[in-house]
């Protein structure tokens, strides 16, 4: 009985499309097109400009499919080929800020219960949402997100924990004062 | 990542992949444009071929290369006698074709082995590059 496409694993797939197969790649395509989509949205791309740079994130995969040796997965492998692709788009046009802003951004404490992660992320900044999407959603280390935004790795690593302390000010907002007070009591 | 920074809830949210309800648009675009840049690089190959074909036609009818001289060593003049044999056999059995085909005006005897090897090598190669651009587009 012969296999279909969808019950081969991606490292197969990866192979066969390594060695010049496009319906197997086609099939990679269909299993993680979605999720490297998403990631560019996360990093603050917009629709179409996702849908661009994910193809091109495709095509650069097939190319290089060879050097994909399963060591992570699939998925992770194109994210971070995507991800560098976002960035070098950006840098032809924006300079990520390099020094850490002051402001404090309040905790949505109007929201009820959680909110949705891409709508979290719009509380960041530019650079915090980068920072913080390359780190979580490519899996990209600090000194990589370091090198690949040309900051300082010390700027990389305050983006993240305030990205980070934002997204979850929003995600888990505090409880109002008065619902302490009424405890206290 | 420190481990302040660990939030498995981020983690997990980033992890979920929302399913795009155009995903299968998206997965089409991409193959049009695979199929489309295997379509540029089969005819570069094939192009590349037949430049190849036609500059080794073109050496061919200014260079005269003898194996069969003295001066060779004899394992190249063996080489260079059975080339010679071998093209004056596929002379003679074209030659004859072509009688009963009723071309026998059409001769090839003023061409030499060499000539006549390289431009089987030239059309080799432009069928190779054929080949290629076939099989790419079967991929």
């Amino acid at each position: 009985m012969t296999k279909s496409l969808m019950d081969f694993h991606d490292v197969e797939l990866a192979a066969l499309a390594a060695a010049g197969g496009r319906r197997e790649f086609g099939e990679l395509v269909r299993r993680h097109g979605s999720a490297v989509r998403a990631l560019l949205r996360r990093m603050g791309a917009q629709a179409a400009e996702a849908d661009d740079v994910a193809q091109d994130a495709f095509l650069t995969a097939f190319q290089r499919c060879a050097e994909f040796r399963g060591e992570g997965t699939f998925a992770a492998w194109v994210k971070r080929i995507a991800a560098r692709l976002y960035l070098k788009r950006k840098s032809k046009d924006a300079r990520y800020v390099s020094e850490i802003e002051t402001e404090e951004v309040a905790p949505t404490i109007d929201t009820p219960g959680l909110v949705d992660l891409d709508e979290a992320l719009k509380s960041l900044n530019e650079t915090e949402r980068l920072c913080v999407s390359l780190c979580h959603g490519a899996g990209m280390s600090h000194p990589e997100i370091a090198a690949a935004m040309n900051l300082p790795l010390g700027t990389v690593k305050s983006h993240v924990k305030r990205g980070l302390d934002k997204l979850r000010a929003r995600l888990r907002p505090e409880p109002p004062l008065s619902g302490r007070a009424s405890h206290v009591g | 990542m420190s481990v302040d920074e660990f939030d498995p809830d981020i983690e997990r949210l980033f992890a979920r992949t929302p399913s795009m309800a155009d995903n299968a648009l998206f997965v089409a675009d991409v193959e049009a444009r695979l199929a489309s840049s295997s379509r540029v690089r089969a005819l570069a190959l094939t192009l590349a071929g037949l430049a190849g074909g036609a500059v080794a036609v073109n050496q061919a009818m200014h260079v005269n290369v003898s194996f069969a001289s003295s001066d060779a060593p004899v394992a190249g003049r063996a080489l260079g006698q059975g080339l010679q044999a071998a093209s004056a056999g596929t002379q003679n059995a074209i030659q004859s074709l072509l009688d009963q085909v009723g071309l026998a005006n059409l001769s090839l005897g003023s061409m030499s082995g060499m000539q006549l090897f390289w431009i089987a090598t030239g059309a080799l190669i432009a069928l190779a590059a054929a080949g290629v651009m076939k099989l790419s587009q079967e991929a």
